[in-house]
């Protein structure tokens, strides 16, 4: 179908994407669903290999399964430790939980 | 595991040295909050495991080579450690002293110990003690037996620092273990060059190599001296005779088990046990003659001022070691380990005694109770005279036997000087035991007639009450009287029985006397020297204790700088405390101190400060905000990539 | 113009619409202010994403996509989003500096990471099977893969737990 290169490119622009997310909410959950989008980019990448290159087509997507169970598991400790940080602060704003810098 | 089970020596050895173990680690889990049971244990156990020894002492006498197990426990290089059991004459002997001592003791115990409150904890120690002992007789490496050396000194420090709210006793406590630390560190600086230097630790092995001439002597010297100097600590030869005297502030079973078959009798037997090792240095069998000759004379002159009943055998004991050591190091290999044996049994037998009188006076005092009528109790006074006739040499008791080949030991040697020293200790050792058996015997100004009268009734009462527990007491100390008795004539079975094993033993004896064959004195006349020392000294002892009239004063008083030099003990615990305080305490601590205040604390203190100011520097660059962090996180990830495409 | 070649321009057309789609609801789920918003559009990413799985021949992570990602993950972020009170109330101007900064650094990362894809000489292996079912990917879960299902669920049990016990402590120690 198409090129290798279109998928890289697709999946590349939404780690970026993500990426802004990250780098700009300061809305902890929208940094949340950034990163989500980022892991999305990565695993896009994994199952583009696994289509162009890869003698076993199986790889690939063991490896996709993975990351969605690593997505899940840190979707839940994210979303636990927001409404930890929320219960202490009464805000979940990123720029306000700078307890460290003393 | 199997080959256990088939063979009947190696099974005895196993159950009879694992058993002690066992029982005080159930008695220690278990069943610390019920004495009775626990007591009951710990003495079933040794007597099982004084039956196996009897049964090994009877096999090996069977057998024609020693019995050797070992199984390989470290290997690196060319160096094996093998870790097992040898069982030749010798130590199958020892492990029979051993297991029936303590036998006997802990039966004993059962009496003297009934109703303390750490009675439990009491047989615990005990069967700790037991077992570390009889381990330690019967390893097969050097190394295994330090291991075992080292759980013997720290059961006798539990032992000693028994009553441990007692101050004294927790200080004597530290004391022993302390001063047999300082000789081990020689014990185990030897047995670190043995393996450098030889690179084999089985016992056997090291006393067949002077033989093959794999070693030099000079190496065997040192060697031989790093690892008397473990015995030196343990044995309390000279000058780390101190703490022995003060290992009495334990409970009399204790101290009786303490001075003849355990403790203090580990570092002779490592002396002997490794013999035709020394033996191969006429040098540092020279050194350990002389150490033993002047232990022997101190502590006798030691002995000679104390009134306190178990002091007077502690020191005895210490002349005793110093006897057995002189003997050994004159080559008279059978000689001491025969009076190792006999003095097992009379020292515990003397102390068992004393632990009677104690238990009935609540005093150590010899004057005190033979004013209150000590003489009175037949069968520890009968005992006691037993041992005392014992250990004086005087005929037929073991003691005499004993002595006499000590004696001949010291006649071979071509010095006179050494035999003449032999003889004048054995002459301070009757004077001191009959001086004691006098003071109970014909108290100053007679018995106390009022109060020996309320003592007995108080004593019949209690024979009523405590009739077991006297029992218990007694019959151990009538086996240990007539095994004294008795024992002196099995000296040529004896002798046979050490001897026939060990090619290496008998060639190394006769090359350690150094062949002067008819001696400085002959045999009939040395007979009659060795009995005729010990009898000057009870005549001695009767002229100034004993006959009506006397002074009861002794000799020593009318020199009172010796009188007090030796009741100080030659100033030896003066001079340690001195040594510590100039030396170590406000020599090398000092330093130290001062190293770890400016140097360590300081150096620690700079890196804080120079890190926490740092810190502070630096500390306006962090704003705390994640997302700045990230992005220059990425910043840099993103241009090193674009840098390595481009 | 005959049948396949009809067909393929269909497909073509395909792709492109789920491309678009899975760009705008990326676009939605990182620009758009309101926070629900932002939900929604994740999930029409992920349903995107689940639809160029379709075409890379794998119905199966496919269906997992949507399962785990837009059924599971959107949903909690919703219940959070839920728990957490008035989120409506701040929307305070954007920094705008901070977001040039981002999309800057973020450009840059893309620019990377497209000049890597495109630099690159892919070479596909020579042999290649094409074996996609479930039942090769079950098998070599359970066989040579052992120790990622194993890894997997290991993090998915510590997860959980330590999900529970960071947002059950914090309430107690608040109160």
């Amino acid at each position: 179908m198409n090129s290798l290169n279109t998928y890289l490119i697709i999946s590349a622009f939404l780690f970026s994407i993500g990426l802004v997310g990250v780098l700009q909410r300061r809305n902890l959950i929208g940094m949340l669903i950034s990163v989500e989008l980022m892991l999305n980019g990565a695993n896009l990448n994994f199952m583009a290999f696994n289509r162009f290159l890869t003698p076993e087509p199986v790889v690939g997507q063991i490896i996709a399964l993975a990351i969605m169970g690593l997505a899940a598991a840190e979707a839940a400790i994210g979303l636990s430790i927001i409404l930890a940080l929320y219960r202490k602060m009464h805000s979940i704003n990123i720029e306000q939980a700078q307890r460290l810098k003393g | 595991m199997d080959a256990i089970f088939k063979d009947p020596v190696l099974l005895a050895t196993v159950v009879g040295t694992s058993l002690p173990f066992l029982s005080m680690a159930v008695i220690l889990i278990f069943t610390r909050h019920n004495p009775m049971l626990s007591s009951r244990i710990s003495v079933t156990s040794i007597v099982v495991a004084a039956v196996c020894a009897l049964l090994n002492l009877a096999k090996v006498a069977g057998a024609s080579h020693p019995f050797r197990f070992e199984t390989a426990w470290m290997s690196s290089g060319n160096f094996h450690l093998t870790f097992g059991y040898y069982l030749d004459p010798l130590s199958a002997l020892m492990l029979t002293i051993v297991a029936v001592i303590a036998c006997l003791v802990q039966i004993y115990s059962l009496g003297y110990m009934s109703g303390d409150p750490g009675y439990s904890r009491y047989y615990a120690f005990q069967s700790l003690f037991a077992w570390a002992m009889m381990n330690m007789v019967i390893a097969s490496t050097l190394l295994q037996l330090f291991i075992f050396w080292e759980l013997v000194g720290l059961a006798s420090y539990m032992l000693i620092g028994f009553y441990y709210e007692k101050f004294s006793a927790s200080q004597a406590g530290k004391k022993a273990f302390v001063m047999t630390r300082v000789g081990d560190v020689g014990f185990f600086l030897g047995i670190i060059i043995l393996t450098l230097g030889f690179g084999n630790l089985g016992i056997p092995d090291l006393n067949n190599a002077p033989g093959t001439g794999t070693i030099t002597t000079g190496f065997i010297t040192m060697a031989a001296l790093l690892v008397f100097c473990g015995v030196v600590g343990k044995s309390a030869q000279f000058p780390l005779i101190t703490w022995l005297p003060d290992a009495m502030e334990g409970p009399t079973p204790v101290s009786a088990l303490l001075h003849s078959a355990t403790m203090v009798a580990a570092g002779v037997y490592v002396f002997s046990r490794i013999f035709p090792f020394f033996a191969a240095s006429p040098n540092a069998m020279l050194i350990a003659l002389a150490i033993g000759t002047v232990t022997m004379l101190l502590a006798s002159t030691m002995a000679m001022t104390t009134y306190d009943l178990k002091q007077v055998w502690a020191y005895s004991t210490v002349s005793q070691l110093g006897m057995m050591v002189m003997s050994l190091a004159a080559g008279g290999y059978f000689a001491g380990v025969f009076h190792l044996t006999t003095h097992a049994g009379f020292k515990a037998l003397l102390f068992l005694c004393s632990g009677i009188f104690i238990h009935e006076y609540h005093t150590n005092d010899m004057r005190v109770i033979g004013k209150q009528g000590g003489r009175k109790q037949l069968v520890p006074m009968i005992c006691i005279t037993v041992g005392a006739l014992a250990l004086s040499g005087v005929p037929p008791f073991s003691g005499f036997f004993s002595k006499e080949a000590i004696l001949g030991a010291l006649n071979a040697q071509a010095n006179p000087i050494w035999l003449f020293a032999g003889l004048f200790g054995a002459f301070l050792t009757a004077y001191y035991s009959f001086r004691l058996i006098f003071h109970l015997l014909f108290p100053k100004g007679g018995i106390e007639e009022k109060h020996a009268v309320h003592e007995m009734d108080s004593h019949g009462h209690k024979e009523e009450h405590h009739g077991g527990l006297f029992w218990a007491m007694a019959v151990p100390v009538m086996i240990l009287a007539c095994v004294t008795v008795v024992l002196g004539f099995a000296e040529h079975s004896l002798q046979g029985y050490i001897m026939a094993g060990g090619g290496a033993v008998k060639h190394a004896s006769t090359a350690a006397t150094g062949g002067a064959a008819h001696g400085v004195v002959g045999h009939e006349l040395l007979v009659i020297l060795g009995i005729s020392a010990g009898l000057v000294g009870i005549i001695l002892a009767w002229f100034e204790y004993g006959r009506k009239g006397a002074s009861r004063n002794g000799f020593l008083s009318y020199f009172p700088p010796v009188w007090k030099l030796f009741d100080a003990r030659w100033y030896m615990d003066a001079f340690f405390r001195w040594f510590l305080d100039t030396a170590i305490y406000s020599g090398l601590t000092s330093i130290f101190t001062r190293n770890d205040r400016r140097i360590i604390d300081g150096g620690i203190d700079g890196i804080c400060f120079f890190t926490e100011t740092g810190g502070r520097l630096f500390s306006f660059m962090q704003s705390g905000m994640l997302q700045y962090n990230l992005l220059i996180m990425v910043l840099v990830a993103g241009l090193a990539m674009l840098f390595f495409i481009v | 113009m005959d049948t396949s070649s009809s067909l393929t321009a269909l497909a073509q057309a395909a792709f492109w619409i789920t491309i678009g789609f899975t760009i705008t609801g990326a676009c939605i789920a990182v620009f758009a202010r309101n926070i629900l918003y932002n939900v929604l559009g994740l999930a029409l990413a992920l349903t995107g994403v689940a639809g160029i799985y379709l075409f890379l021949g794998s119905l199966f992570i496919a269906l997992m996509q949507l399962l785990i990602y837009v059924g599971a993950i959107c949903i909690a972020i919703v219940f959070a989003i839920m728990l957490s009170r008035p989120l409506h109330l701040d929307t305070p101007p954007r920094p705008m500096p901070k977001v040039v900064m981002a999309v800057a650094a973020s450009a840059v990362f893309f620019i990377g990471l497209a000049g890597v894809a495109l630099k690159t000489k892919w070479v596909p292996a020579i042999e290649r099977s094409t074996d996609y079912s479930v039942v090769t990917i079950g098998h070599m879960f359970l066989t040579r893969y052992e120790l990622v299902f194993e890894v997997i669920s290991l993090v998915l049990l510590v997860a959980i737990i330590g999900a529970i016990i960071t947002a059950g402590f914090s309430r107690r120690l608040s109160s």
